[in-house]
């Protein structure tokens, strides 16, 4: 009965660095330095990784970059697997903002539905794909502290793809006894696949798709009703 | 047959003892965290002399991961002989995968920190050992085909390697969420129904 239970969205995105309510609240101009230095830091590292890669960028440059110094970076940001954490997810908010706004109006069954949810996010992604792959590399890494987000964390696609088979279960394409967790997490692996490929063997959004497509059709056999 | 001259002998030696200290290395501190100082130092040698034996960090990685894969390679096959159905086979495969890293998660952490890094994955995924992996998988598949248990057209290379990615995606539930082998075994056996669904002939 998976598919009636509910993902909790994430909440704030530097999870532990929120106040407590028992501590008093920052003074003004501080909580506003710190939230510009944030800002800064994260366009810096967004710019730096998408030229010279996660892997080959460090956090001194991120911080030379920013105009800051290493000392305020490490201040707002743990480690550099959780500013990229942040970078993804600002990126992906305005995706599942988007997301959120079409997916109500897509037409046909369960099936054509996911393939272009997930085509959407291939042409959102392909310019960075690389970058994607560190994402999730840095799921695995042990200096990302609790708070960061990775790849498999990502509970808004998830919510979209469990809204998308509990509408298919309404709509009588999707078996209601599947577990709908299992359904997600096959896609999410074939999702991430996807990715692999552009990365390494070069394929572009419409090749991503094209996999991702066989994919979706294979794993919907498992969830056809019977 | 000539004898490996003393050497060779220290060289080997050598080498077994840098291993034996990354892996000690790796599953402690995770693949970012383990540098070839402390593994040198770990070994009780230079790191010049770590150097003599392995190009950088990603080779000394590589070449405890190859080693552990050719015993799982192993360990995936004598599981599966025998079984009398794909569904069954492909999951004492998985099994075999599971119990193999039960003892050593934060090892199997450290290679997907590698497997998935635009660097270095590609160079562990397509190593010969890793295709070992696919290749047993595949081949179940196609005895399960010529059995007539599930059609031969049914884009096999593409459900073993989604077999694969399945397999996969459940470590993370025993890295992090603390799963035991009855959950995974649980998880395993559905997801291997859901892959199969499309190929079988009734």
């Amino acid at each position: 009965m998976g598919i009636s239970s509910t993902i909790i969205d994430r909440g704030d995105a530097t999870g532990g660095q929120t106040a407590t309510p028992s501590s008093p609240a920052p003074t003004g101009s501080r909580q506003t330095q710190k939230e510009a230095t944030r800002l800064r830091v994260i366009e810096a590292a967004r710019e730096l990784f998408d030229t010279q890669g996660y892997q080959g960028t460090t956090i001194r440059e991120i911080a030379r970059h920013a105009n800051v110094s290493v000392g305020s970076v490490f201040t707002t940001f743990a480690s550099k697997g959780e500013i990229l954490s942040q970078v993804m997810q600002d990126r992906l908010d305005g995706l599942y903002a988007e997301l959120d706004r079409v997916m109500p109006h897509l037409r046909g069954g369960t099936v054509d539905r996911l393939r272009t949810m997930f085509a959407i996010h291939f042409a959102f992604e392909v310019q960075h794909t690389r970058l994607f792959l560190a994402h999730i590399a840095a799921a695995y890494d042990w200096t990302l502290p609790e708070a960061a987000k990775p790849m498999g964390k990502n509970t808004r696609l998830q919510q979209i793809i469990l809204d998308a088979l509990a509408k298919g279960v309404g709509d009588g394409d999707v078996d209601g006894a599947i577990e709908a967790q299992e359904i997600i997490d096959l896609l999410m692996a074939a999702y991430a696949w996807a990715y692999r490929l552009a990365a390494w063997n070069g394929a572009d959004a419409a090749g991503m798709t094209e996999v991702m497509d066989r994919q979706i059709g294979l794993i919907a056999n498992g969830f056809a009703p019977r | 047959m000539k004898a490996p001259t003393r050497r060779a002998i220290a060289k080997q030696q050598t080498r077994a003892k840098v291993l034996a200290a990354a892996r000690r290395l790796f599953s402690e501190q995770g693949y970012e965290g383990a540098t070839i100082r402390d593994i040198a130092a770990a070994a009780g040698m230079s790191t010049g002399a770590v150097f003599a034996n392995f190009t950088d960090k990603s080779d000394l990685f590589r070449e405890i991961m190859l080693t552990d894969m050719s015993a799982l390679a192993d360990a995936m096959r004598s599981a599966a002989a025998g079984a009398p159905s794909a569904d069954q086979a492909l999951l004492k495969m998985f099994m075999a995968g599971y119990v193999f890293y039960q003892t050593q998660l934060p090892l199997a952490r450290a290679a997907f920190s590698v497997g998935w890094s635009p660097q270095d994955g590609p160079a562990l995924r397509s190593a010969p050992p890793v295709q070992v992996l696919h290749e047993l998988l595949l081949g179940e598949l196609n005895r399960a085909a010529a059995r007539g248990e599930i059609g031969a057209d049914a884009d096999l290379d593409l459900r073993a390697q989604m077999l694969f990615e399945a397999y996969l995606s459940n470590y993370p539930q025993a890295i992090f969420g603390g799963w035991n082998l009855a959950a995974l075994e649980a998880r395993s056996r559905d997801q291997i129904a859901i892959l199969l669904a499309g190929a079988r002939r009734n």
